[in-house]
């Protein structure tokens, strides 16, 4: 009966390879399997929702590597959202890919991902984890590459990014392994000491960057211009968010015992922290849908760090609703730029506008997404936020301020996308836009009605799906369910919107139009500067990391040249140096070759008399 | 048939088997080929036919006595077996490889002769439980690869060549006086008494030196590491033989057999060598992010990756051992692939710089596919099989306490991934520069993507290998704890 555990994988992998070997032109068998594998997935996530299943074998004995899984709430949690999503991108997919050339490659490393996302979450042996986690890493190459001619160069990043920190979390693992003296998950639980504390530094280096906050995001606004569409909302929206999200609580709330004192706490707050305002930032200033959304992928991903870093119970609860939540609004953003762009061809603001009256399905969801990421009530990102703010205000006002100042830059660039997009005038050639088909939105209505459902209903996923993470002992019989506790924070939240909604208005009366709202923000006096640098990429550091490896390579090479210049120079003019004056004695002088025989010949005499006396 | 006859087959079918190839190649050249490779898989099919005795716990081993105290002494354990295994395979799917390769060159018999001739030198050395022996071995090895190296016979080439046999002839004779002082301190040459000997008395830290100075030049390490990418002119069969399968795992087979094998080094010396493999596996990451040739960029990373290999046998625990050897598999599979598929982008395109090469995945999409599995090995990502020897190196250094070195080795892995990446989209992605070369020989391609199957399977099937190396690593006598 355990083994049922085994179809998480299986469904997925086999159907992904499967759909390798289909062929790709005819239209029904990749769609076929694609559907039919992410549904069945779905239907046994929801099936084996309840139940606490464990499974496992002896993979490679000696090295600790059990082949263990493990389906308990949290587990069966993350497995069911992300195989919710992945059905309802799989049904986009299919219509938003339809002519690509490409879509069976996508379809199949699509499955492929979600098999090993699977294995992830429901590993219990972290090297398992591992195994699974980083062979997502080909995947995702394989994924963004196969988009537009340079998206090669991003995957690349991507790549590297991704693949540098995945090797953090495998120090981070042996390291791990070695102090608890067992890999097996749910049997670890250490303190925070030095060398914990530098075990969990390199997992949560991994964690993090799955989750894509800074600073190893910078592969992700890239990818959103050049990777096939529905990728975004695949990945860096959902699943990875997820997964990342739940390792980041796993190693915080299972295996150390992080407390609000430590130093780990704050710093997790601090990359939270700079992590929402910096992606905020350059999410505020772009020209281009899916750009500017995958910024606030990781602007997002900051309140999630610093709700679970307060270490605190409100705190992480926050943080874990909030990772839902985003997963669900940010996909349905995602999906609503696919849409636009599919409908109109481009998602590039300064073409689109007035789209709201040819697309007011797709406009819709957008409202409802837009209202959930910026915070606002009755959706589920406000009741999130609250939770978070209130965890941040408890560890420190700085932290406070900072998650409600990009709460209002949030707001600000919705307000602005929004205005842009689909308000406005409509441009000439987007007159015969229309709405999306079907299948492309019913991914897009679900998602935002969940917003609405864990908006309105927040006790159904507080009670049933993330207060069990806690447990009982931390939650010490609290329920953060219902609208939030603290009246104060509410209003500061009411006032940081109509903020953002004023400073919207100005800046459209300022600048004259949607699109430019934010312009006297993006050129003030200081910010310009720092901006046009970001644009060019001064600050990415994937580059300054690169830059950084070159100038050692460089360094090396230089070491390198110089061995070889003793073997290739310094040894061949010493030896011809050497050879050059014993040729020198060669004169062809019969008297100084003679010369040379009897101080030899002396020589041997005096050798042998010694060696006699002795 | 008597298992002690079997070792004495591995090593003399491809050796003398070797001496009559020539003369079947006046005859016909495809009967030669074929039984070039007959020879080779022979000495697999028996080396795999060992590994039921070994892993039940046996030592084998075949005896002669010789005048003046030279035994001829085969021995097989665990550890020489997965040697041997390793090394015949890989050379088996090379020796296939280059029956499409080398088909259009000059001296083909000598070129054949020469390729089993290693192979037979290298199962000779990886069996031999004498150290005379060992070292007459080692030297075999050395004159086929220069003569190998230099195989196109243009001037230059034989001046690398030259330089490759200098070099490590230089560390080899090292390595016999170090041999010398081990004899005088014991009396012997025979590994068995030599171990025995050592169990109470501490090795000369002179003999230990000069070994090292033979291990590190035969397997390309800082500072005798240049002539391997300078190696680099050979034919790539060749260069994958050096690079994957013989040559170079050499010295690490050695400095297992001995060091670990037969007796233990102080602590001391597991940090020296530590730093100076950390400091190589650095410095020829970063020459391999800087060059332009193709085959020079993998041969730099073989250097990267053999410090790996020492890395792991130099932390000296049971798991970082059982690591290094399994690197040793995966990383010759991985990087015998690397080497075959550039050899295949050598010969269509004509060209080396990879600043000169690039979109070649529209024409050569098969080769692609193998070459970035291959690389993944090589980066150690799941599920290849390199993700388990990484890992286990890692995990073995860190529990013996050396994370700082670790974090050394970490950079490097880093830098492993880059450099590739580097190297696969100049060559296969981007825009064309070159006319549209195909993938002419069918053979040769396969040959390729059997190898990047193979790190797959290595991977998934890791329960296998790993099991064997776990065996053979718990005969040593010089794991720390």
């Amino acid at each position: 009966m355990d083994n049922v555990l085994l179809l998480f994988l299986i469904v997925p992998l086999a159907a992904g390879i499967l759909a390798l070997l289909v062929p790709g032109k005819a239209r029904g068998p990749k769609e076929l399997i694609i559907l039919a594998a992410t549904f069945l997935n779905l239907l046994i996530a929801a099936v084996f929702f309840k139940t606490g299943l464990t499974y496992s074998f002896p993979w490679v004995p000696g090295i600790g590597l059990e082949f263990s899984l493990r389906l308990y709430h949290f587990s069966a949690f993350i497995i069911l959202a992300a195989a919710a999503f992945a059905f309802l991108i799989a049904l986009y997919s299919i219509v938003s890919l339809a002519e690509k050339p490409y879509a069976k490659q996508f379809f199949a490393y699509f499955l492929i991902t979600l098999g090993f996302v699977n294995g992830a979450v429901l590993a219990d042996n972290l090297l398992l984890l591992l195994f699974f986690w980083e062979g997502q890493l080909i995947t995702l190459f394989l994924m963004i590459s196969v988009g537009n001619k340079a998206a090669f160069k991003t995957a690349t990043k991507a790549l590297i990014i991704v693949g540098i920190t995945d090797l953090c979390l495998m120090v981070g693992i042996a390291l791990t392994g070695h102090l608890a003296g067992t890999l097996t998950i749910s049997k670890i639980n250490l303190p925070l000491d030095a060398l914990g504390g530098m075990a969990f530094v390199f997992l949560m280096i991994g964690a993090i960057s799955k989750a894509g906050s800074m600073p190893f995001h910078s592969w992700i606004p890239d990818a959103a211009v050049d990777a096939p569409l529905p990728f975004m909302a695949f990945l860096p929206a959902s699943l990875e968010k997820l997964i990342g999200i739940y390792l980041l609580a796993r190693i915080s709330l299972d295996m150390f015992q992080l407390h609000p004192a430590s130093w780990i706490s704050t710093m997790m707050m601090i990359i939270g922290a700079v992590t929402i305002l910096l992606a905020v930032m350059m999410a505020l200033v772009q020209t281009d849908y899916k750009r500017l959304l995958s910024y606030h992928a990781i602007s997002q991903v900051g309140y999630m760090v610093l709700g679970i870093g307060t270490a605190v119970p409100i705190g992480i609860v926050g943080g874990l609703f909030h990772m839902i939540n985003h997963a669900m609004y940010k996909s349905c953003l995602f999906l609503t730029g696919g849409a636009v762009e599919k409908q109109a061809g481009t998602t590039s603001l300064d073409k689109l506008g007035g789209l709201a009256r040819k697309m007011p399905i797709t406009f819709a969801c957008f409202i409802v997404a837009a209202a959930a990421i910026s915070g606002a009530p009755p959706f589920n990102g406000f009741f999130s936020k609250e939770l978070v703010y209130d965890g941040a205000l408890e560890r420190g006002f700085i932290f406070y301020l900072a998650a409600v100042a990009g709460s209002f830059l949030t707001a600000a660039s919705f307000l602005k996308l929004g205005h842009a997009a689909y308000l406005g005038k409509i441009r000439e050639e987007n007159r015969n836009v229309k709405e999306a088909p079907l299948l492309m939105l019913i991914p897009m209505v679900v998602i935002a009605l969940g917003c609405i459902v864990f908006g309105v209903y927040n006790k159904l996923p507080l009670q049933a799906l993330i207060q069990p993470i806690l447990g009982p002992e931390r939650l010490a019989g609290h329920s953060f369910a219902g609208w939030p506790a603290k009246a104060a924070l509410v209003i500061a939240t009411f006032v940081v919107l109509a903020a953002a909604f004023l400073n919207h208005r100005f800046g459209v009366r300022k600048n004259g139009s949607g699109l430019k709202a934010s312009d006297h923000i993006h050129y003030a006096p200081i910010l310009r500067g720092i901006y046009d640098r970001a644009e060019k990429r001064f600050f990415d550091p994937y580059d300054i990391g690169l830059k950084a490896v070159n100038m050692l390579s460089e360094i090396a090479w230089q070491c390198d040249r110089a061995v070889d210049w003793i073997y290739d120079t310094l040894v061949v003019r010493v030896t011809y140096a050497c050879t050059h004056q014993i040729k020198k004695a060669h004169n062809g002088n019969y008297a100084t070759y003679l010369v040379w025989s009897l101080v030899g010949f002396l020589l041997v005499v005096v050798f042998l008399l010694q060696s006699v006396k002795m | 048939m008597d298992n002690a006859f079997i070792l004495l087959e591995i090593v003399f079918i491809p050796i003398v088997g070797s001496l009559l190839l020539p003369l079947f190649g006046l005859i016909s050249s495809r009967l030669r080929n074929f039984l070039a490779l007959l020879f080779v898989l022979c000495s697999f099919a028996l080396s795999l036919a060992l590994i039921p005795p070994v892993l039940s716990g046996e030592t084998l081993t075949f005896s002669k006595q010789l005048a003046l105290g030279f035994n001829f002494v085969l021995v097989a354990d665990g550890l020489a077996v997965f040697m041997a295994c390793v090394s015949s395979f890989i050379s088996a799917i090379i020796v296939l490889y280059s029956f499409d390769y080398i088909s259009h060159y000059e001296n083909r018999n000598e070129y054949y002769f020469m390729m089993v001739l290693f192979l037979g030198s290298m199962m000779g050395l990886v069996l031999s439980g004498n150290l005379i022996f060992l070292y007459f071995f080692w030297e075999m090895t050395a004159l086929t690869s220069w003569r190998l190296i230099g195989f196109f016979r243009e001037k230059t080439h034989v001046l690398k060549a030259n330089k490759a046999f200098l070099v490590t002839i230089f560390g080899a004779l090292a390595m016999l006086v170090g041999f010398i002082i081990i004899y005088n301190q014991t009396g012997s040459f025979d590994l068995a008494v030599i171990k025995e000997s050592f169990k109470t008395i501490p090795v000369a830290n002179l003999a230990v030196l000069l070994i090292l100075a033979g291990i590190f030049s035969k397997s390309a390490t800082l500072p005798f590491h240049t002539w391997l990418p300078d190696a680099g002119v050979a034919p790539s069969p060749v260069t994958a033989m050096l690079h994957a399968a013989i040559l170079v795992k050499i010295g690490t087979y050695v400095f297992a057999r001995l060091f670990l094998a037969t007796f233990a080094l102080v602590t001391d010396w597991h940090t020296i060598i530590l730093v100076i493999t950390a400091a190589s596996a650095l410095i020829a990451a970063g020459a391999a992010m800087i060059e332009k040739d193709i085959k020079r960029i993998v041969a730099y990373s073989t250097i990267s990756q053999i410090g790996f290999i020492f890395f792991g046998l130099a932390v000296g625990n049971q798991t970082a051992v059982a690591g290094g050897l399994l690197y040793i598999m995966m990383h010759g599979l991985a990087k015998a692939g690397l080497f075959l598929g550039a050899g295949v982008i050598e010969q269509n395109t004509g060209i080396r710089d990879i600043t000169k090469l690039g979109g070649l995945i529209r024409t050569m999409p098969v080769t692609a596919a193998a070459f970035l599995g291959c690389s993944l090995s090589v980066m150690g990502i799941p599920p290849f099989g390199g993700f388990f020897s990484k890992y286990l190196l890692f995990s073995g250094a860190i529990s013996s306490g050396r994370i700082a070195i670790a974090l050394v080795f970490l950079v490097g892995a880093f830098m492993t991934i880059i450099y590739l990446f580097r190297l696969f989209n100049m060559v296969f992605m981007g825009e064309p520069q070159t006319s549209r070369a195909k993938e002419k020989s069918p053979m040769m391609v396969a040959c390729v993507m059997l190898l990047a199957v193979l790190s797959l399977a290595g991977g998934i099937f890791i329960n296998y290998p790993s099991h064997f190396v776990q065996v053979a690593v718990q005969g040593m006598v010089g794991l720390i704890n």
